[in-house]
């Protein structure tokens, strides 16, 4: 009986978990552990021939471009995730509220994800170079200043993010018991700090989601940074996917670009585990 | 029911299947290029392809030709092009295909030739490799292996409108130093138009307006490259170059005299093409690729080319001349494909530089649907008849050509000087941290 069971649940698991964990194993697994591989090769993009030790991370420690975009990704991470969320949890207060057109304003925060990235760094290419200028207070073209286009990269992105993550917000907001908000209100708290001890103490689990979301995507941009700025002015914009990207296919040093990418993912996942360890800490149980 | 719609997903998941499937096959043979070999007999072609349409400004006119050759040849051969999206590096492209066991046969590339050298097949002896014009080989020659051949042979400088030269009374031909040439710009925006525009686009500066410095640092190509090697060692000072410190003069006037003002904004190669074509600007650093576009804008225009002088001696070297390079080499691989896929290969090449027919393709006016290359082998009868096509074939008759040393910059060097160059040009580096820069490209 119990084997049966077992079997049974073996097969349930596999009639579910088939396909995708074989499409999973070979366009993620096998490509990471090859891609691994060719870090301790001579790999020049079509083949290997022989085992080069760790020369290939030596190189990456020894290229200043390289930490230079390191650098500036983890600014462009951490201004990206403040100010994301700061906005997103603003407007999922804002569309929560009993009021006139609440549905139609969700809608409207959302569309900028919808559209994907290329098109939104042209879309904006075309505002910062041709329209924004025109404004008072605005005289210059942001993209062709180093510091104000990183922060043009950020505005943009903000503008992209904001949206999903509110609709992560305002689900997280909903759901947060009527009773016990009330019953706070009979404690005799209200507006703010309702909010600071009860609401955002219960909405934990969606801040933890939703960084972990910003953080993620702030670390992998790519198609934005791109279509943005390509890396201008004088590659002082160049993020992290992009260099990576750069160094093999332009630079053509195909190995040294792959020992970036996995230092980029060690990074990546180490900042990722110590956010959500973090995070969690702050969750509580209703 | 239930099955039925099991069924029924299992339907749709494998139309879209074969939907993607589909759309992969239609994106590599192409539309134009479909038909099969025009001889009767011919049932089983050999099945060849040809990677990208070489320059994408030209690329419908390449895919007749392709179709043209696949309808009429008598080798039994079928050509299928392979589209590749614009931008997109060539190794980028490439190494995938590689890996898939589906190389092209045919690929165009020059500064990845070097990574190509132990794929490809060695031209040394071929037909076609003893009627390419001399000097024309020697980039592709890569420790004696002659890993690719010419498509043709480009030119830049700076390129002229010649109505404006003429009502500013300027005669290209009377330019013999950087004080002549600002003379010369001088006069054209006292007529009225701007005298110069000199665009800010990476490529131009860091590709093509470095080599100007490049190609007139000495002069015997031994003594060019023997700069490059010391670059490349760390050990070579640019500042104390006087070849140097003339190209940077000239830099400064090209950027004085621009339309409007030298900035990064000024990167839209089309904004460069009205200028000039319009007759806003006299001159334009440019090259010979940009004359379809002009005479596209300006058809009865005449569009010349004149050289860069950097030296202010009268008679230094290089002054006179104009830049003139191979773009492209073509190669063929060895590593995948059948000793007849490399004949058919080189069946259709021989088609294009060799028959009536096929040079009418490659040397022909944009007009009648020709490609408008600049023949670079003996025994053509077609050649481009255009205003700039006959002034660069004097330069190259009388021997006034500067040599593409932007061809021997190794990969990643014109993307690093196109910064360190625009950052110049935009006027937030001096000389001092150019040269620095510069110099750092080589040794990073």
């Amino acid at each position: 009986m119990a084997v049966s069971n077992r079997r049974q649940a073996i097969s349930r698991f596999l009639v579910f978990a088939f396909v995708p964990l074989s499409i999973f194993t070979l366009v993620l697994i096998v490509p990471f552990v090859r891609g691994i591989y060719f870090t301790f090769r001579d790999w020049d993009g079509f083949g290997s021939t022989k085992w080069v030790g760790f020369d290939n991370y030596v190189a990456v420690f020894h290229d200043d471009k390289f930490w230079h975009s390191l650098w500036l990704t983890l600014g462009y991470v951490l201004a990206t995730v403040v100010i994301t969320n700061l906005v997103a949890f603003g407007l999922a207060l804002l569309v929560t509220m009993p009021m006139r057109g609440m549905h139609a304003l969700r809608t409207v925060f959302f569309v900028p994800n919808l559209i994907g990235g290329v098109i939104l760094g042209l879309v904006w290419q075309f505002l910062f170079s041709k329209v924004i200028p025109q404004l008072p207070f605005f005289s210059s073209n942001w993209l062709l200043e180093t510091n104000k286009a990183f922060w043009a990269l950020v505005i943009v992105t903000v503008w992209q993010m904001s949206g999903y993550m509110m609709i992560v917000y305002v689900t997280a907001l909903m759901s947060v018991n009527p009773e016990v908000l009330e019953a706070s209100t009979i404690d005799g708290a209200t507006g703010f700090r309702q909010m600071l001890y009860i609401k955002i103490p219960l909405i934990a689990p969606a801040f933890t989601i939703s960084l972990f979301l910003t953080m993620r995507n702030a670390f992998m941009a790519y198609d934005l940074n791109l279509a943005l700025t390509n890396g201008n002015p004088y590659n002082s914009t160049e993020l992290m996917s992009l260099h990576v990207y750069r160094e093999a296919f332009t630079r053509l040093d195909f190995a040294t670009g792959q020992a970036q990418a996995v230092v980029m993912f060690i990074v990546v996942a180490a900042a990722a585990l110590v956010q959500v360890v973090i995070s969690k800490r702050f969750e509580v149980q209703a | 029911m239930r099955k039925t719609r099991w069924v029924a997903t299992l339907a749709a998941a494998s139309l879209v299947l074969v939907a993607c499937g589909d759309d992969d096959s239609g994106s590599t043979s192409g539309t134009a290029t479909d038909q099969t070999g025009g001889s009767g007999e011919c049932t089983s072609p050999t099945e060849i392809t040809w990677l990208g349409t070489i320059k994408i400004e030209i690329q419908d006119q390449f895919k007749a030709a392709i179709a043209d050759y696949n309808a009429t040849n008598t080798d039994c051969v079928k050509v299928t092009v392979i589209d590749t999206a614009q931008g997109e590096a060539f190794l980028q492209t490439v190494t995938p295909m590689y890996e898939a066991g589906k190389a092209p046969t045919i690929m165009t590339a020059l500064q990845e030739l070097p990574n190509m050298a132990d794929k490809v097949m060695d031209w040394t002896g071929q037909p076609l490799a003893d009627l390419a014009a001399p000097g024309t080989l020697d980039v592709a020659n890569i420790d004696g292996k002659q890993v690719g051949i010419p498509i043709t042979a480009e030119a830049f400088g700076l390129l002229y409108n010649k109505a404006v030269l003429d009502a500013a009374s300027v005669d290209p031909a009377s330019i013999a130093t950087r004080s002549d040439l600002a003379a010369a710009l001088d006069a054209i925006a006292a007529s009225g138009p701007a005298g110069v525009h000199f665009s800010g686009l990476w490529w131009s500066l860091g590709a093509h307006f470095t080599n100007i410095y490049h190609a007139n640092s000495a002069d015997t190509a031994e003594g060019r490259m023997a700069i490059l090697d010391q670059l490349k060692a760390g050990t070579y000072d640019l500042m104390s170059d006087q070849a140097f410190l003339d190209w940077l003069d000239t830099f400064d006037l090209l950027k004085a005299d621009t339309i409007d003002t030298a900035t990064i904004s000024d990167d839209d190669y089309n904004v460069g093409v009205e200028d000039l074509a319009s007759g806003d600007a006299g001159t334009w650093f440019m090259g010979n690729w940009a004359e379809p576009n002009l005479l596209e804008a300006t058809p009865d225009g005449e569009f010349g080319v004149m050289p860069v002088a950097i030296s202010d001696t009268e008679g230094a070297y290089g002054n006179d001349s104009i830049s003139v390079g191979v773009p492209f080499y073509m190669m063929i691989d060895q590593e995948q494909s059948t000793p007849e896929q490399r004949a058919a290969a080189i069946s259709v090449i021989t088609w294009f530089l060799t028959t009536p027919e096929g040079q009418a393709h490659w040397a022909g006016p944009i007009e009648s649907n020709g490609m408008s290359f600049i023949p670079v082998y003996d025994g053509f009868t077609v050649t481009p008849s255009t205003y700039m096509a006959a002034r660069i074939a004097e330069y190259i008759a009388d021997g006034k050509t500067l040599q593409w040393v932007n061809s021997a910059y190794p990969a990643g060097l014109q993307e690093c000087y196109g910064t360190a160059t625009q950052k110049y040009y935009d006027s937030v580096s001096d000389r001092e941290t150019l040269a620095k820069d510069m110099e750092a490209c080589w040794v990073a």
